[in-house]
């Protein structure tokens, strides 16, 4: 090789080499743990700052304010609260909350255990039936909400035609237009939508359990449903925990299904404390009422909050 | 030794630069407001039943705009339903969104609009003087805050084939002949259907008219005094409990505005009260059902008189608009004779103006079935009648309380309780 050759290529590995060990330097710091992890987290808090803290800081500001739209906000103190405290509807909307989120969270997770132990057999159309069953979390809510407008319609809708074309009824009931049927309904369409999310990831739970400790178990003399009540549940235990919690906050929150449905009639029967909320700050413009309903729904999403964290801890 | 020309940017460089490019980037925000006529102006109405009233102001007004000023017209339609308030909310809360809209519920946000009084006096003077209902709405401290466009008349909707079988020949002229006639037309398969559920227009349409002809205001005039609490409440609320168990769908109790129109087009109603839009999609859809649909003013009430809630269109101009003024000459423009009458007319007088020139004209006459809702305005009030139409009627109006007063009688509370809870709440709002 020749003396320039070898001269030119010592200058480009010593080049290189200068460049490695500054590059290596910065990737050093960024590999150090307490800055990678800040570098990873930035991006996803300031997300978070800008599009729910602030409008959820802006919340608990106007919940301490009378505060009408285009006007000026006057101080009120627990004003709010108190006004809530006096208000039949809000604690009617309280008392709906608590049963819509209560019956469906309930429903969902049976429902959905029993959607994940049939999913986990093996059948013909295993797949397809899989992928149909997702739907109802795919279609948005307000789309298949019209449907089910449809589907609870007095005359036409399907589960009263179906009543009256099998003989059951001679006429079905009105789904939407008694206080207790209007309830039914809303839950039952929240349950519908939100049965795969529990489906899907219990099955998921299903399939990290070993096949060994279900031999084993059928060794020892375990039948099935021992064998479902002592290895299939405990090992589910933790996803259904999980889910449950996510569901009760999803569901808690739920606001598009009611108001396209009912709107929170008839007579209030269906107001749920998110629809009371944006009924009284967007239609009625009293956004400082309107934030305090919104802002009573923060302890119980802060209480389950840190059940699931102290949860996630203890695992 | 020459120095060699500097080939990077100074800091003082690229900052001159910066600001350079920001001041061209900024440019045309600052000629909008500079120039004496802005580019585009931008209106936000909820879209119409009537297909080819937007039409009519796409294809002719606007580009008869561009063309006379050289502004373009943004049509912003807003879907119907509900959702037009929450927006209007909305952009008035962001100071942002549309030049000037029809500004539904305006009571909320009155303080955003400019003074428009001299147009709207301008068009009552020229088109036969404005029905005096509307100024309670239109005018807030002897200032006119938004031009009535029209209203959107609602009447008893009835399939006329349906009452003659029943043998109804005429359309009930008291609410207890309605009962009458509703208790023989249920026993034939046909209810009523009556919303009384969370809308905005169909459930008021015809509870707000009931109480007042027995002689009921929620308020009294200066909006000061709860009016409700009466033994001719107690009258009214008994009254429609009976006329919803013995004469309507069950269902009904709790619709939202869409329901009864699909209801009545799928001929499970023989009556609602609805603005004209069931006729129109009858007559689009239904061509055999559209010849059997006729419309009948509200029956009279245990005072003698009948009574209507009119559902106003008025538009008003936002002031934190970029230029106001642009868009009040657009409004002015609009409300002239030489626009308004034929973008009435495209129409088909699904919007009744408000104005005393359009009492007789011609265009009542093309569909005769149409003409109640004319007559409407004869007798129409706004739900916060006697009272002002201010926050806190929009108050009552968004938390449903008169409409949840019936619908609580007729899903089983007793009169006493549904009228004290209502009382209760009128009292916290009006506070």
């Amino acid at each position: 090789m020749s003396p320039i050759v070898e001269a030119s290529r010592a200058s480009t590995l010593e080049a290189r080499a200068y460049r490695r060990v500054g590059f290596g330097r910065l990737r050093e710091f960024v590999e150090r743990e307490s800055v990678f992890s800040w570098l990873i987290l930035t991006p996803p808090v300031l997300f978070l700052l800008a599009f729910l803290g602030y409008p959820f800081f802006y919340g608990v500001y106007l919940s301490f304010f009378r505060r009408e739209v285009a006007g000026p906000a006057t101080f009120v103190g627990l004003g709010n609260f108190v006004t809530l405290a006096n208000d039949p509807i809000f604690w009617q909307s309280v008392g709906n909350t608590i049963k819509f989120t209560g019956a469906a969270t309930l429903l969902k997770a049976f429902g959905g255990l029993g959607m994940a132990l049939v999913m986990n057999q093996n059948f013909k159309f295993k797949a397809i039936t899989r992928a149909m069953l997702l739907l109802p979390f795919i279609v948005p809510t307000v789309l298949s909400t019209v449907a089910w407008q449809w589907i609870f319609d007095p005359g036409l809708g399907l589960f009263n035609r179906l009543l009256v074309v099998s003989g059951l009824a001679t006429t079905g009931p009105s789904w939407l237009g008694t206080p207790s049927m209007a309830m039914v309904s809303i839950i039952m369409v929240n349950t519908w939508r939100g049965l795969p999310f529990f489906g899907i990831s219990i099955l998921a739970g299903l399939q990290t359990i070993p096949v060994e400790q279900h031999e084993s178990a059928t060794i020892d003399g375990a039948g099935t449903w021992d064998r479902f009540r002592h290895v299939t549940l405990p090992s589910l235990l933790p996803v259904i925990f999980i889910v449950t919690t996510f569901s009760i906050i999803l569901t808690f929150f739920d606001f598009q299904l009611v108001y396209v449905l009912t709107g929170g009639g008839p007579a209030n029967s269906t107001h749920l404390m998110a629809t009371y909320a944006y009924s009284l700050s967007m239609g009625a413009g009293q956004m400082g009422l309107g934030s305090a309903v919104a802002l009573s729904m923060v302890p119980v999403l802060g209480l389950l909050l840190v059940l699931l964290t102290y949860y996630v801890r203890k695992d | 030794m020459a120095q060699p020309a500097k080939s990077k940017t100074g800091r003082r460089d690229f900052l001159k630069l910066t600001a350079g490019a920001a001041g061209i980037a900024g440019a045309p925000w600052i000629a909008r407001n500079v120039q004496a006529k802005p580019t585009t102006i931008t209106f936000a109405r909820e879209s119409s039943y009537v297909k080819n009233f937007d039409e009519h102001f796409q294809k002719v007004l606007v580009p008869a705009y561009q063309k006379a000023t050289g502004i373009k017209i943004e049509y912003q339609i807003q879907a119907a339903g509900g959702g037009a308030v929450p927006q209007l909310v909305s952009m008035v809360e962001n100071k942002s969104g549309a030049d000037l809209a029809w500004v539904q519920q305006e009571w909320l946000y009155r303080d955003a609009l400019v003074d428009v009084s001299d147009i709207a006096e301008a068009v009552g003077k020229e088109q036969g003087g404005w029905y005096d209902e509307i100024k309670n709405l239109s005018v807030d401290n002897g200032k006119w805050k938004s031009v009535p466009q029209a209203n959107i008349g609602q009447v008893m909707v009835y399939r006329k084939d349906w009452f003659d079988e029943a043998g109804i020949k005429h359309f009930p002229e008291t609410w207890d002949e309605f009962l009458e006639a509703g208790i023989k037309l249920k026993a034939k398969g046909h209810p009523y259907g009556m919303s009384m559920g969370h809308g905005f227009a169909d459930n008021y349409s015809w509870l707000y008219p009931l109480l007042w002809s027995y002689g009921v205001t929620v308020m009294d005039k200066a909006g000061k005094k709860v009016a409700l609490d009466t033994s001719e409440t107690a009258k009214a609320v008994d009254f429609v409990r009976k006329l919803y168990k013995e004469a309507c769908i069950e269902d009904c109790v709790g619709w939202l505005d869409p329901h009864n129109n699909k209801a009545f087009l799928t001929s499970q109603i023989s009556c609602t009260n609805n603005a004209y839009s069931i006729m129109v999609s009858a007559k689009r859809d239904l061509p055999e059902m559209g010849k059997v649909i006729d419309h009948a003013l509200n029956p009279k009430g245990p005072n003698g008189q009948r009574y209507h809630s009119l559902v106003p269109v008025t538009h008003g101009v936002f002031a934190y608009g970029p230029d106001p003024q642009a868009a009040k000459d657009f409004l002015r423009w609009i409300m002239d004779p030489k626009q308004y009458r034929p973008w009435i007319a495209s129409g088909d007088m699904y919007f009744a103006p408000y104005l005393h020139a359009f009492d007789k004209i011609p265009e009542w006459d093309i569909e005769p079935r149409v003409k109640p809702f004319q007559k409407v305005l004869e007798t129409g009030k706004l739900t916060s009648w006697p009272a002002p139409a201010n926050r806190a009627h929009g108050a009552v109006i968004n938390r449903w309380v008169v409409i949840d007063m019936f619908s609580k009688a007729c899903t089983g509370a007793p009169t006493k309780i549904v009228i004290a809870e209502a009382v209760a709440q009128l009292k916290q709002i009006y506070g």
